[in-house]
């Protein structure tokens, strides 16, 4: 029942937006911003990047309004706008290393210098290892792991067939695995 | 490891399997020690993509003022059409159709009726005496003479179904245009209650 509320209350807001009220739109953009912001700092792993694109989701979102059907969620809807327009930046940029202004721009609640270390570390290492994934499998896992999207959703999110979604995410977590093999060898040998 | 079960163990592991290939799985993994261990990997993995922290992004509220402040105003698209205007079009389509289809179809039966002379010539004004099939004209100018009352009768009411068959052939073929026209006119309001059997690239 509340459910239903909260998807009627939703389906209002989209039409009020249709029609071209912005401050329905501007709600719309409160409930979504969160998720759509860690997927795409999840494509690009840079923060500010990640806002920027999250941005041009919401911007392009506005301008296409008109064009999304409330019968799909608009969520997917949003995801599907933030993956293009993070794949778009993404293939414009060229090679640059942003894991130093994410380290700086990763908070932790807990207090200890050491922690924060470690969890900023550790958060680079994943980006690291994410951003060597090839773009399409990339995008495939983000939105599984990120996006808690069901394989259907990403299918029709990415316009690719479902039996793809399987193949590109088997493919993304063997990569990530050997990867992470790699990398723990390494750090024994080191050590 | 079985590599052939590694796609379906991604799809286990993110609860995509249903049915009996959930419960073929759940009893293969029962008794395969290597698929578990390949499972607790994937599960190991997950669980290290979500332990990444995000960083912090700027709060929900300054986000969305900043964002209204460079909102475009969005150019006043085409709304879509209401279902009621979609369905008033092949409808009214149909009705016009319908209504000026019975109105001439019910001056060829009283014309013909009038001109073999059933109504006994009662409507006098109805009869423009140019509709006659050439077989009518070329007989009754031959064998006029000839000819009794009834057979003349028979002649014209020979001639006017003539006449109202063809009318009617014509009449189908337009039936076949309108109701070719109400389909595809459906078939684009359906497209557009169904936006996902359309390729929509809406985001450039």
């Amino acid at each position: 029942m509340i459910v239903n509320q909260t998807a009627e209350a939703e389906l209002n807001l989209i039409q009020q937006a249709q029609n071209g009220d912005s401050s329905a739109f501007q709600e719309l953009v409160r409930r979504y911003y969160a998720s759509v912001v860690n997927v795409v700092y999840r494509m690009c792993g840079d923060a500010a990047l990640a806002e920027d694109m999250a941005q041009e989701t919401f911007l392009r979102a506005w301008l296409n309004l008109n064009s999304f059907h409330p019968k799909a969620p608009m969520r997917n809807w949003l995801y599907r706008i933030a993956i293009h327009a993070a794949l778009d930046v993404l293939r414009r940029r060229t090679e640059e290393t942003v894991e130093d202004e994410t380290i700086q721009r990763v908070t932790d609640q807990t207090p200890g210098p050491e922690a924060i270390l470690i969890e900023k570390e550790g958060a680079a290492n994943i980006q690291r290892l994410l951003k060597s994934l090839p773009e399409a499998a990339h995008s495939v896992l983000v939105l599984r792991e990120y996006g808690n999207l069901s394989y259907q959703e990403i299918a029709a999110a990415l316009d690719i067939p479902l039996g793809t979604v399987m193949s590109r995410l088997n493919y993304a977590r063997i990569q990530l695995r050997k990867l992470l093999k790699e990398q723990t060898h390494a750090e024994a040998e080191y050590a | 490891m079985h590599e052939d079960l590694y796609p379906l163990l991604n799809a286990y592991l993110d609860g995509e399997l249903h049915g009996t290939r959930l419960r073929e799985m759940e009893l293969h993994l029962s008794s395969c020690e290597i698929c578990q261990g390949e499972l607790n990997e994937l599960r190991r993995i997950s669980i290290f993509l979500q332990a990444a922290p995000a960083p912090q992004f700027t709060p929900a509220e300054r986000f969305v003022s900043n964002l209204t402040l460079s909102l475009p105003r969005r150019l006043q698209q085409a709304q879509p059409l209401k279902p009621a205007s979609l369905w008033l079009v092949p409808a009214g389509s149909l009705g016009l159709w319908f209504f000026l289809r019975t109105v001439f179809e019910l001056s060829n039966l009283i014309y013909m009726a009038n001109e073999s002379g059933v109504l006994g010539h009662a409507f006098p004004w109805f009869s423009n005496g140019s509709q006659e099939t050439i077989w009518f004209a070329l007989t009754t100018n031959l064998l006029g003479a000839h000819l009794t009352g009834n057979e003349h009768l028979a002649l014209s009411l020979l001639n006017g179904i003539n006449i109202f068959g063809s009318d009617l052939l014509w009449g189908l073929l337009w039936q076949a245009a309108l109701i070719m026209f109400c389909l595809g006119w459906l078939a684009i309001w359906w497209m557009r209650r169904n936006p996902q059997f359309m390729k929509i690239e809406n985001t450039h």
